[in-house]
């Protein structure tokens, strides 16, 4: 490889990603360039400046993570119908059998004694029948 | 896989995918956010992992689709002008990158993450998973699912973006 061959590809030198041949072929090179070294050398600070190493893991922290993870786990298991069942039509059962209820424990209108029915009574009396 | 095998699982790659979220988003919040996001989906999917790969890089195909769908998501709402990183910052990271001092981390976390959040999503995730991750060309192209030219390129323009940056900085010899 000649020189702008190997200019064109330090990235794949400096990452280790050439060929055993073609990284001793430029390794060989960069020693003998002053231009090739000085690029390698800001490609170096610029990882470095960019990329800080990773902090150290404790493991208190990924416990904790793996608790939040399982926790969006669980909650995550419940199908969307069963949300919506459980948020919308348990309380709209609820209500409706409430209903249902208040009405039965209401007193029939067909009964004679009925409030109603005496008033109906007394109006015919007063109105007569209709022809 | 029963829930106790999946907390192992991912107690035991937790690490990873949180280190690859945090240097990749750059936000806390949100790497905390997208890492638990990857272990849901990962779980949602189980079913569907076919053990053709090994289940680490699996995981880290999906961290690395729901890190870029954010950073594409960033991208839209990205304002800062190089201008306005260069009034601002220019002297720190000038300092930093000087021939005369010792190659170190930016102390300013922000200004490399301003920077970092000027290359395409694609750029920047193929340069991280190089440069923290230490990941080689091949386990960065099955992440992220492209060919090895995709990632030689993406790798290279990423640097070159950065660099022609940083000249501003630095002047046309810097760096």
């Amino acid at each position: 490889m000649n020189h702008d061959q190997i200019r064109g590809r330090l990235d794949e030198w400096l990452d280790g990603a050439l060929s055993p041949a073609e990284s001793s072929a430029a390794s060989s090179h960069i020693d003998a360039c002053v231009d090739c070294r000085n690029e390698v050398s800001r490609l170096k600070r610029l990882g470095a400046a960019l990329f800080a190493a990773p902090a150290p893991v404790d493991p208190r922290s990924t416990e904790a993570f793996v608790a939040r993870v399982m926790a969006r786990v669980e909650e995550d298991a419940v199908s969307p119908w069963e949300r919506f069942a459980a948020r919308v039509l348990a309380p709209a059962f609820g209500l409706a059998l409430a209903g249902l209820i208040f009405t039965i424990s209401l007193p029939s209108a067909a009964e004679d004694d009925s409030p109603l029915g005496v008033a109906m009574v007394d109006a015919e009396a007063v109105m007569g029948v209709a022809p | 896989m029963n829930d106790l095998e999946f907390a192992e699982l991912v107690r035991l790659h937790a690490p990873r995918v949180r280190a690859l979220c945090a240097a990749t988003l750059g936000n806390a919040d949100e790497a905390e956010d997208a890492a638990q996001e990857t272990f849901l989906k990962a779980h949602r999917s189980l079913d569907r992992f076919s053990g053709g790969s090994a289940i680490g890089t699996w995981l880290h195909r999906i961290a690395v689709n729901e890190c870029l769908d954010r950073l594409r998501a960033a991208g839209r709402r990205r304002s800062d002008s190089l201008d306005a990183i260069l009034e601002a910052d220019g002297n720190a990271l000038g300092a930093v990158l000087s021939e005369s001092s010792p190659a170190k981390a930016l102390e300013d976390r922000d200004l490399a993450e301003r920077l970092l959040a000027r290359l395409n999503p694609e750029q920047r995730m193929a340069l991280t998973l190089k440069e923290v991750q230490g990941f080689t060309y091949e386990e960065i192209a099955e992440a992220m699912d492209c060919s090895l030219d995709s990632v030689k390129a993406r790798i290279k323009r990423a640097r070159a973006e950065l660099l022609e940056i940083t000249r501003h900085f630095s002047g046309a010899d810097g760096v």
